[in-house]
């Protein structure tokens, strides 16, 4: 593990650079949140604020969920003679907001060349939950990172508390197999290996190994606590649709409650959808005000997907999307026979 | 007050019937439905047939939707693969079911709830046979309790 804190350097430098030169018009990264072991999407347009810009291991937010709505073309911009021209967007990225932005490019939601890419190898980013958890009775009020990357904590009555950064960083980070940006114009620091690129598989088999209704049981009682506030979907780069099956009311696929059987719909369709298309960014857990592991689901479909179509979402950027294709040969054992 | 529940049970069991909803495509299936019909070959009465353009234009939602307004199981039926009359439909739709398929299956519902299989507008007798093999499962698992919205 190394500190951050020359890649910040550079980072503010790159940033600078490409807002001076005009090669961007908007930069996205992060900038300290006044909470510890947060920080706050940043959004800049003048080489001056680059200094708001921070690189540590709380970067956790995905924000490629922000390109969709910046290339978004308006119906009276359509019309028009003359539509507005695009701007030009940096941003940093994670090996996951690479995935993101790589599926994006492919779904037309941004294009590449609108797009300048600083990619960052990640080392993990830090669940905010388990970190609070691994102080147990503290409460943290500051958080910094120390010279091995690991997490630097001072309570509330002034101990300082070292967190190892492998304890805690998220389960998304624990499963990632790609932490070195897929796609990118340049990269900030040397490139990193997948440390367990079987942690996935080894969680679904887990789960899978229980019988129908102990599964079922399980999911049920994981969905009960949810309460429907759509953060999963919020959080998600992947859920840009402008009319959302599940808010339709003409017809109204799901109602809109907390009922079991609703929110079980909800949770299914949204998995469904986004088969093949899951980069496994953990955005919608992290998202969720309940602690509901809302990536349980797609962890299947992606190793599935994987499995049945050789298909690795962000990853394979020329390939085509699984669900917008078909081989005459595909596997139909699934089928009822008489 | 337990044996009062148990004749309950044992009335509303004999009283239950399997209840399958059936998506037949227009060009193929739902001509194999009608040429068992016209046939006369026999096959259960527990299913209600919903005619759609082609098995392509399922929505997975269709069929979560039917469970969850008490159909005890769905089957989804089209052309045979290269049999479509839209060229490609039942084959892009394989692979949605497939994944359909193994994500219901993962979050606990029986594969017998959602089936899916090809019948062309010759063959009534598959069809009827299909049914018949669909209900029969579906009567051994009992009626379905999962997804099911209670008002």
């Amino acid at each position: 593990m190394m500190t951050s804190h020359p890649i910040e350097m550079r980072l503010r430098e790159t940033a600078e650079a490409l807002l001076r030169d005009r090669k961007v018009n908007l930069f996205l990264g992060y900038e300290k949140a006044p909470l510890p072991f947060r920080t706050a999407p940043l959004f800049i347009t003048a080489a001056e604020e680059v200094e708001r810009l921070v690189w540590n291991p709380f970067c956790t937010l995905n924000l490629a969920v922000y390109l969709p709505r910046l290339f978004a073309i308006s119906a009276g911009a359509r019309k028009a003679k003359a539509p507005p021209p695009l701007p030009t967007v940096g941003m940093v990225v994670k090996g996951c907001d690479a995935r993101s932005v790589a599926v994006l490019i492919q779904e037309h939601q941004a294009p590449r060349e609108k797009l300048v890419l600083v990619g960052v190898a990640c080392q993990g980013m830090v669940d905010r939950r388990k970190a609070e958890r691994a102080l147990d009775a503290h409460e943290a009020l500051g958080a910094g990172e120390d010279m091995q990357g690991n997490v630097h904590v001072v309570a509330e009555d002034g101990t300082e508390i070292i967190l190892p950064r492998e304890e805690i960083i998220t389960d998304a980070c624990l499963e990632c197999r790609s932490p070195t940006p897929s796609i990118h114009d340049m990269l900030l620091g040397a490139p990193v290996e997948a440390k367990d690129t079987g942690a996935a598989r080894r969680r679904t088999s887990e789960f899978e190994s229980k019988p129908f209704d102990g599964r079922w049981a399980h999911f049920q009682e994981a969905l009960s606590k949810c309460i429907r506030c759509n953060a999963c979907r919020a959080a998600c780069p992947m859920c840009y649709c402008k009319d959302c099956l599940l808010d339709q009311t003409r017809p109204r696929w799901v109602g809109a409650g907390a009922d079991i059987s609703d929110v079980t719909f909800y949770h299914l369709t949204r998995a469904f959808h986004l088969a093949g298309r899951c980069t496994g960014c953990g955005a919608c857990a992290r998202a969720c005000p309940m602690g509901i592991d809302t990536r349980l689901l797609m962890r299947k479909l992606s190793l599935e997907v994987e499995a049945l179509y050789g298909y690795r979402p962000g990853e394979m950027i020329d390939a085509t999307p699984p669900l917008s294709a078909f081989s005459m040969d595909d596997s139909q054992a699934f089928l009822t026979e008489p | 007050m337990g044996q009062t529940q148990t004749a309950q049970e044992t009335r509303s069991a004999q009283a239950w019937e399997p209840k399958v909803v059936a998506f037949l495509c227009n060009w193929c299936s739902y001509a194999g439905a009608d040429l068992a019909g016209v046939s006369r070959i026999q096959y259960p009465p527990n299913v209600r047939i919903v005619r759609v353009p082609c098995s392509g234009r399922i929505n997975p939602a269709f069929l979560l939707r039917a469970l969850q307004n008490g159909a005890d199981a769905v089957l989804v039926s089209g052309c045979h693969p290269g049999d479509c009359h839209y060229i490609r439909g039942n084959l892009v739709a394989r692979r949605k079911f497939a994944l359909l398929k193994e994500l219901l299956q993962y979050a606990g519902i029986e594969p017998e709830r959602v089936q899916f299989t090809w019948v062309s507008a010759s063959e009534g007798g598959r069809f009827a046979a299909i049914i018949a093999k669909v209900v029969e499962q579906v009567r051994e698992l009992g009626p379905n309790r999962k997804l099911v919205k209670t008002p």
